[in-house]
């Protein structure tokens, strides 16, 4: 008897607290809109004062929250997807990849945004910046950070840095030879993500082609594709690079130049910022340029984050409103000088104030004008996949370069026919 | 060799990984990256401190596992107990059907079941809930669950039940006053090993949490294996690995008796 | 009423262990991927037809059995010999039992990210430790012939106590007076070994190798957090390739084929293994001959 009085009471109390709280939701919901987008741990680092000013400005009518995600690229995507595939995503807004958008937005995730934004409004973009927005005759992304594949090079080691592959070899193994770095350059090799970039770099830069997606013509086993897989391999082989490069990622590489020990870096913007902090060994001798190539074909992969809004989100005006204050021209300007992050709005790139504070950001512009996206389709995943598979096993001298990339373009080849896009 | 080598040896395998992440944990980032030269801030405490200010905090992680843990281990018992006790008293070749059904289903890879799993929790809405992972929890411990205990149940003499029923005890008063205290060992151990389960599971926590603040503490391990872009942060990895190594290390220290029969005892009725 | 009892936890099982399986037999013939927008649509076997021309699955079984048969059977020995030493008395025995319990205890993914550590080049103690030796770094994460043996390293680590555990169980089984008997016959120590421990041990050896056979099959946690499948793919199991396929590459269709082929591949392996094991350990009048559980 007492026993069940006993339960009366909790169950009594739980459904006070219930309606209590239900009500208290929905008169919060009534008068302000909660609007919230994951992102990269760095990005939502970077943009916590951004979004204390927007909520500040938008007080009592919308409140912009952040959520946290992992660091890694690949595991944020998995996070995301994992979010979205279980119904319900948490979030309104994304901040996504350029690689990620096209199947997004073919598994139909994704809220189109042509009707939020005009042709100023993309005029105003840097040219490299307006690549990879949209799918399919839809604009789905508004980019808040341009991000393109850089070479970093010592200027305490050189007075003009390498602009051809040879030149590249040439100069890190007579620096080498004298005894002046352990290594000549440093990239990422693990089989991830970033060793596509890598290699977009450089079969463009060989005057070659990843896939061209309006024929679907698969060029990576012609001759720039073999011999940019070629270069590679040659570059640890030659003891150019370390045979640990096989499993760098950004950090790994940006750890070894930091220190002082390599003479050349492929990394992306941010690392810029971290290579000028007090504790690194190379402060004030580093230079950036575009990666090398042959003449004529210099090109700089294309990293960019973008912000989107998610299908089913009940909140779209103000998420349209949060992604016009995070990448107005004022807020890139404080992304820049406090994280290092790449402006995307042309006319932050060219502001004279700016530049002459830090002329870095001319390398920037100079690289963002030459930035080629990877192949925009929604199996992108795949076929990177495939290709990363491939240079991994040609640079830990399983396959030879031709082998490799011929087993490459032949997988791309299958994914695409058995995806239906190709007869 | 003489035993004590051997002991020696065995004890450097098993825990000498355990020592370097704790010794790694300690050490300062210069420290770690270049060990033979001296340096005037060799120890540091700052990969606790990261680890612990984190956004959420690790201790969280803690008590999401511990809640899945605990909820996942009542919710296996509730079902696997009664089921273990009617398994002696259907038709005796269905019974043998059935446990060798439930060997199979403690034998299989579960891994494998993750998409499926995904789908349910989509479907069901049972993503993103903490409690909710105890279902699966419960169903994927509760073959090995039932074996445990329907030996147990075995080992009771027949004699019992018999003479529990002639002084007309119910079929919910002989539980709770006969066998409940008998197997009560048999049932310690399987809650054990089921709490374990769930306290490490990581392919289905993966793929049905992704608020980071409800993650348990495998997934959160794996998510933090990406937790700086800017060098390389096997100082905090360390402390993240001595952190949520301590409550197992304790368990397994307090529980080990248990944990040992519950083991073992699948094996010795074999 | 006895059925009551027993309905609740079957019908658990049914719809985590049955349903599952069905499910994936069903989409394994449906298109259901983002090209499709995510929405299953019936493509007679076309899944099948690429699944067997798809050279990385196949390569991924070879890559998955070579893990599970070179880190159960180095288990096995290990465990065997672990459990022979704490099957003798001496002082201290039960602290070094337990404190040898804990790889097992420990979550998969705590440690795996310690391997990561302990197996970096150039700063993890391995690699030291080879420089020291002169064999110079061996880029073990790195290099396609070394980082699936730190793979099978660190499974064997974990795992070793558990199999070690109901050895030691069987072994305590084992009355003394059999090995009394033999050693008055003249018999030395890998005698008794061969005619006594292991006949009699073997129940336990096939739970033990089944067991572990068949969660190895399923290796994903430690792969995916100790290199991801890399380098050069040379350490991607099954379960991590179909994880790629269901959350990366967004194509449900092939991955439930390559869970259902594994699943049929898998349960025939285990038998195969289980009856070859039952052939090749001695047997003895008074070992038991299969397990019953």
């Amino acid at each position: 008897m007492r026993h069940s009085h006993f339960i009366r009471r909790i169950i009594a109390t739980l459904f006070i607290v219930l309606i209590c709280s239900a009500g208290f939701g929905i008169a919060q919901a009534r008068s302000i809109e909660s609007v919230s987008f994951l992102m990269a741990a760095p990005f939502a680092d970077a943009t916590q004062d951004l979004v204390k000013q927007f909520n500040q400005e938008h007080r009592g009518n919308i409140s912009l929250q952040v959520v946290r995600g992992p660091l890694e690229t690949e595991a944020m995507s998995d996070l995301a997807i994992s979010s979205l595939l279980l119904g319900k995503a948490p979030f309104d807004g994304l901040l996504m990849d350029v690689t990620w958008l096209p199947k997004y937005a073919a598994a139909g995730w994704m809220q189109p945004l042509e009707d939020y934004f005009s042709e100023t409004d993309i005029a105003s973009l840097a040219i490299g910046a307006r690549e990879g927005n949209s799918y399919d005759g839809h604009l789905y992304r508004w980019p808040m950070n341009a991000d393109m594949g850089l070479l970093y090079y010592r200027t305490d080691l050189m007075e003009q840095p390498p602009e051809t592959p040879d030149q590249l070899v040439q100069v890190s193994q007579s620096l080498q030879k004298d005894k002046k770095v352990d290594w000549g350059y440093v990239w990422q090799g693990r089989q991830y993500e970033g060793l596509s970039c890598v290699y977009l770099e450089l079969i463009d830069g060989f005057g070659g082609d990843w896939l061209k997606t309006d024929s679907n013509q698969i060029g990576l086993n012609s001759k720039p594709g073999v011999e940019a897989a070629a270069w590679l391999q040659g570059l640890i082989d030659q003891g150019v690079s370390p045979r640990a490069v096989t499993n760098y990622g950004e950090a790994e590489a940006l750890q070894s130049f930091k220190v002082g020990d390599a003479a050349f870096m492929r990394n992306w913007p941010y690392a810029w910022a971290e290579l000028q902090k007090s504790d690194s060994a190379v402060k004030g001798n580093v230079g950036i340029t575009t990666m090398v190539a042959k003449p004529g074909h210099t090109t700089a992969t294309l990293g960019s984050w973008g912000l989107t809004v998610l299908k089913g989100s009940s909140h779209v005006d103000a998420s349209i409103e949060a992604i016009r204050f995070l990448t107005s021209e004022t807020a890139q300007k404080q992304l820049f000088l406090k994280y290092g992050y790449s402006p995307t709005q042309q006319r932050v790139i060219d502001d004279p104030q700016l530049l002459q504070d830090k002329p870095i950001l001319a390398e920037f512009g100079r690289a963002l004008k030459v930035a080629t996206p990877r192949p925009q389709t929604a199996l992108y995943a795949q076929i990177s996949d495939v290709l990363t598979r491939q240079l991994s096993s040609i640079l830990t001298g399983e396959r030879t370069p031709e082998n490799g990339m011929n087993v490459a373009a032949a997988n791309t080849n299958q994914i695409l026919m058995s995806a239906g896009e190709k007869p | 060799m003489n035993r004590r080598t051997l002991v020696g040896l065995l004890l450097l395998w098993s825990l000498g990984p355990l020592l370097w992440q704790v010794y790694t944990s300690f050490c300062s980032d210069q420290a770690l990256i270049q060990p033979f030269v001296s340096h005037d801030q060799r120890w540091t405490l700052i990969h606790y401190q990261s680890v612990l200010n984190a956004n959420p905090p690790f201790w969280r992680y803690l008590v999401n596992s511990l809640i899945v843990g605990i909820s996942s281990t009542f919710l296996c018992l509730l079902l696997a107990l009664p089921a273990a006790y009617a398994l002696n008293r259907i038709p005796r070749q269905l019974s043998a059907l059935s446990r060798l059904a439930l060997v199979g289903a403690a034998l299989f890879p579960y891994v494998l079941l993750f998409l499926a799993l995904l789908e349910l929790a989509r479907a069901l809405n049972l993503g993103n809930q903490l409690l909710a992972l105890s279902l699966p929890y419960a169903a994927l411990s509760q073959p090995l669950a039932i074996l445990l205990l329907n030996n147990a149940f075995n080992d009771l003499p027949p004699e019992l039940e018999d003479a529990a029923k002639l002084e007309g005890l119910s079929l919910f008063q002989r539980f709770r006053w006969i066998f409940i205290p008998l197997i009560s060992p048999a049932t310690a151990s399987t809650a054990i090993l089921v709490f374990l389960f769930s306290w490490n599971e990581y392919p289905i926590a993966l793929t049905w949490i992704s608020d980071s603040s409800k993650l348990t503490l495998p997934v959160a391990m794996a998510r933090i294996a990406g937790s700086s872009i800017y060098s390389v942060p096997y100082g905090a990895y360390a402390a993240a690995t001595v952190l949520g190594s301590i409550p197992l290390v304790l368990l397994v220290l307090i529980f080990q008796k248990p944990i040992v029969s519950g083991l073992t005892s699948g094996a010795v009725k074999g | 009423m006895i059925i009551f009892l027993l309905l609740p936890a079957l019908l658990l099982l049914l719809v985590v262990f049955v349903v599952p399986l069905f499910r994936y037999a069903w989409l394994s013939f449906h298109a259901d991927s983002v090209i499709t927008g995510l929405i299953a649509i019936p493509n007679g076997g076309a899944n099948w037809l690429r699944l067997l021309q798809d050279l990385r699955y196949w390569q991924d079984l070879g890559q998955t059995l070579r893990f599970a048969g070179v880190s159960v059977g180095l288990e096995l020995i290990l465990a065997l010999c672990i459990a022979l030493l704490l099957d003798q008395r001496w002082r201290g025995r039960d602290v070094v039992r337990t404190l040898a319990l804990i790889p097992w205890a420990l979550p998969t993914t705590v440690m795996a990210l310690g391997w990561r550590w302990i197996f970096n080049t150039p700063y993890g103690p391995i690699d030291h430790f080879t420089k020291i030796a002169g064999i110079g770094s061996l880029n073990i994460l790195g290099d396609p012939n070394f980082a699936w043996i730190a793979t099978v390293w660190a499974d064997v680590w974990k795992t070793t106590p558990f199999a070690a555990l109901i050895l030691l169980a069987g072994l305590q089984t084992i009355p003394a007076d059999l090995y009394e008997a033999l050693r008055l016959e003249g018999g030395n120590a890998l005698i008794c070994l061969r005619r006594i421990t292991l006949p009699l041990l073997r129940p336990y050896i096939l739970l033990a190798l089944l067991f572990r056979l068949a969660q190895s099959f399923g290796v994903f946690d430690l792969i995916q957090v100790l290199t991801g499948g890399g380098p050069a793919s040379t350490t991607e199991s099954i379960a991590l390739y179909a994880y790629w396929n269901a959350l990366r590459f967004l194509d449900f269709g092939y991955s439930s084929t390559i869970i259902m082929a594994s699943f049929v591949l898998i349960s025939l392996i285990c038998v195969i293994a289980w009856i070859g094991l039952q052939v090749l350990i001695p047997t003895h009048p008074k070992s038991r001959g299969v397990i019953e559980l």
